[in-house]
């Protein structure tokens, strides 16, 4: 399909559907990017062409005094309805015009991959979201300190010392969670690891929660570590900021240390790489139709991400 | 149909506050009416307007076949929603109009609609632009000027008149004045005694010289008319806080005096990252005022993106000295070609790290 430029308003808005991946800073809450955007795309609408002001219907009651002086008859002579002149009627696109909705949420202390769906995009992005996509986090611990709600910018409460850690303590650590949690998941399924059952059910997939409440986690990796730092790959399914840092948190501890999270950062969310991901200076309207050119593309090429076959995580009856 | 629009009136009148301009409007087609056959019974309307809900359904229901759809007279007794309902049938907002007014934004501020759909275009406002332009305002922002401030057509022109001469015999050039006006149409809306206290708390507060004062007026006239509790914060920021002796101060605000209309908590947080984390010197940011102007994480992204390049050095003394006001100036584009001397690939790599 050949590629062509658009100067009118109305189509640039009428193509506006789909999802957009937009690099979330940390520091800043969803809402306020999710504004950030929705202005500047009706800054960026508003500046091309726009529709002219109606005519008047023509059968209009001429209420004029009849003479040459008379605003009334010049009116109807120029026939433009002046009530819709965009000075008078405000901006012809704003806000609250356009349907917008993230797809998952990020913590305020988070950064990286979040999508949001446009206009008609909402549908692609609920479908998204019913079918509990992977997250994948690098989350940075600092070893030393612990804080009062493991994140950076509240009161250290602990120090302690960290010499004793190294990565291959660290990296043990890490895969015996890995294990525990996928024992945890097969336990609330209601099935023992050691059975045909169990086997079968890991032959359909990915075993994903039912429902947003629980917090799965998939795997912890440790991918960096450099003295008081390190960094853990997480692959999670319904996990909060609060949830990632309590996990790291409650590692530091069976590590004899205390740590917080010093930086939270989503890189993947499904197949939504960070590598095509929105920066702060590309959320411009062309920058915006641009990406979600590309994120259609990611769609086409996965069209599992909207339509799933997939084993669902209930709670076990007690 | 008509009994459902009826009543969706009635409630809409019950619930919501909205404009009561069934007077002005009659007002407003007065002229119109006077020599039209199809003159609608105002005044049975409007006291059919006054009895209760049921009354004017019943009364309305006989009625539906007798009056035919008659879209003038819908308007006379129809509460409308913004001003846009009125500038069809009135000339005066016509003329707005076509001075480039936004009624839009001037009907969202409370009252201000009521307020200029009373003015009469000859009577109200033609004075007072006539007055502006005398001033040398130029028309072009007659437009930007009533959209931010409709009030001043309230005021009286001799006042303006006075207000004026005052500042004329401070010894504002015409220039002057004629940037005062145009960025801060607030400015004639504050009497001699006011604004003349103002530059007196100025002149006092950082010992400015008669020519600095009006340089400063000149290049932010917002900050004369600000808050005056928001200033007093912003001085004991810069002053206490911050560590800024009189002198140092006194050449800061000349400088840049929109800093002191940025929130304080904001401005320590940037002060703080620029002293501490950047390492620049009070003297430093005197040089560079722009320093403070700029967004915190503006900075802490180009500064960070330095220090990974190993290029962050504001010490002129030594070599690859890189001028911290050339870390805020222009765009990221900018900034990585010609400051940084990389490229916006690895900006953007290294922005994704973070």
């Amino acid at each position: 399909m050949a590629l062509t430029k658009v100067y009118d308003a109305a189509t640039v808005f009428k193509h506006l559907n789909g999802i957009i991946n937009v690099y979330k800073p940390a520091g800043i809450k969803v809402k306020h990017v999710r504004n950030a955007i929705l202005s500047n795309i009706c800054k960026g609408l508003n500046e091309l062409e726009q529709r002219e002001p109606r005519r008047l219907p023509k059968s209009r009651l001429l209420l004029g005094t009849g003479t040459a002086a008379d605003t009334v008859l010049h009116k109807i002579a120029k026939d433009t309805d002046l009530s819709d002149h965009i000075l008078a009627a405000g901006p012809r696109y704003m806000p609250d015009d356009i349907r917008c909705a993230a797809v998952a949420s990020l913590g305020r202390h988070t950064s990286g991959v979040l999508l949001l769906g446009l206009n008609n995009g909402l549908k692609q992005s609920s479908l998204i979201q019913r079918n509990r996509p992977v997250r994948v986090y690098h989350v940075t611990a600092r070893m030393g300190t612990a804080t009062e709600n493991h994140l950076p910018d509240s009161h250290v409460t602990v120090r302690a010392n960290n010499r004793h850690v190294t990565a291959e303590r660290i990296s043990g650590l890490a895969s015996s969670m890995q294990a525990s949690h996928q024992r945890k998941m097969y336990e609330l399924c209601g099935v023992d690891l050691q059975t045909q059952a169990a086997y079968e059910l890991a032959c359909k997939g990915l075993l994903r929660p039912a429902d947003n409440s629980q917090p799965v986690v998939y795997g912890i990796k440790l991918i960096h570590f450099e003295r008081p730092h390190f960094t853990l790959e997480l692959h999670t399914i319904n996990e909060s900021e609060q949830y990632m840092a309590a996990l790291v948190h409650d590692m530091a501890i069976e590590l004899r240390t205390v740590a917080h999270c010093s930086q939270l950062r989503c890189i993947r969310h499904a197949h939504f790489d960070v590598t095509d991901s929105l920066l702060r200076h590309g959320w411009h309207l062309p920058g915006i139709v641009r990406n979600m050119r590309q994120q259609r593309d990611v769609l086409e090429a996965h069209p599992q991400l909207l339509e799933q076959q997939r084993v669902d995580l209930h709670a076990a009856p007690q | 149909m008509l009994c459902s629009w009826v009543r969706n009136i009635s409630k809409i009148q019950k619930t919501t506050k909205c404009y009561q301009i069934g007077e002005q409007l009659r007002y407003l087609r007065t002229p119109n009416r006077v020599h039209s056959e199809v003159i609608v019974p105002a005044a049975e309307k409007i006291t059919r307007h006054e009895k209760s809900t049921e009354n004017r359904l019943t009364e309305q229901n006989q009625n539906q076949r007798d009056v035919a759809f008659d879209f003038g007279s819908r308007e006379a007794h129809v509460p409308t929603f913004n001003l846009a309902a009125h500038v069809n049938n009135s000339n005066t907002l016509q003329q707005l109009l076509s001075l480039g007014v936004d009624l839009h934004s001037i009907e969202r501020r409370k009252g201000l609609g009521q307020f200029v759909l009373r003015l009469d275009f000859e009577q109200n406002v033609k004075p007072y632009l006539t007055f502006l332009a005398d001033n040398g305002v130029s028309p072009d922002d007659f437009g930007q000027m009533i959209t931010k401030n409709p009030l001043l057509f309230k005021e009286d022109l001799d006042d303006l008149q006075t207000r004026v001469t005052y500042l004329k015999s401070k010894r504002f050039s015409n220039e002057a004045l004629q940037r005062i006006f145009t960025k801060n149409p607030y400015w004639l809306m504050f009497s001699t005694r006011r604004v003349d206290r103002r530059l007196g708390y100025f002149q006092k507060e950082f010992h400015l010289s008669g020519h600095d004062l009006r340089l400063l007026a000149t290049k932010e006239p917002r900050l004369i008319t600000y808050k005056m509790e928001h200033l007093r914060k912003s001085v004991f920021t810069l002053r206490e806080e911050m560590g800024f002796s009189a002198k140092e101060l006194q050449s800061l605000i000349v400088r840049k005096p929109r800093l002191m209309m940025i929130p304080p908590d904001e401005l320590v947080e940037r002060f703080s990252y620029v002293h501490n984390d950047m390492g620049i010197s009070h003297a430093q940011i005197i040089q560079c005022p722009e320093l403070l102007a700029s967004r915190e994480f503006r900075l802490r992204e180009r500064h960070e993106f330095l220090k990974l390049l190993g290029r962050a050095q504001y010490d002129c003394q030594k070599d690859l000295y890189i001028s911290p006001s050339e870390i805020v100036q222009g765009n990221n584009f900018y900034f990585v070609r010609n400051v940084a001397k990389s490229d916006l690939q690895t900006f953007d790599l290294f922005l994704k790290t973070r």
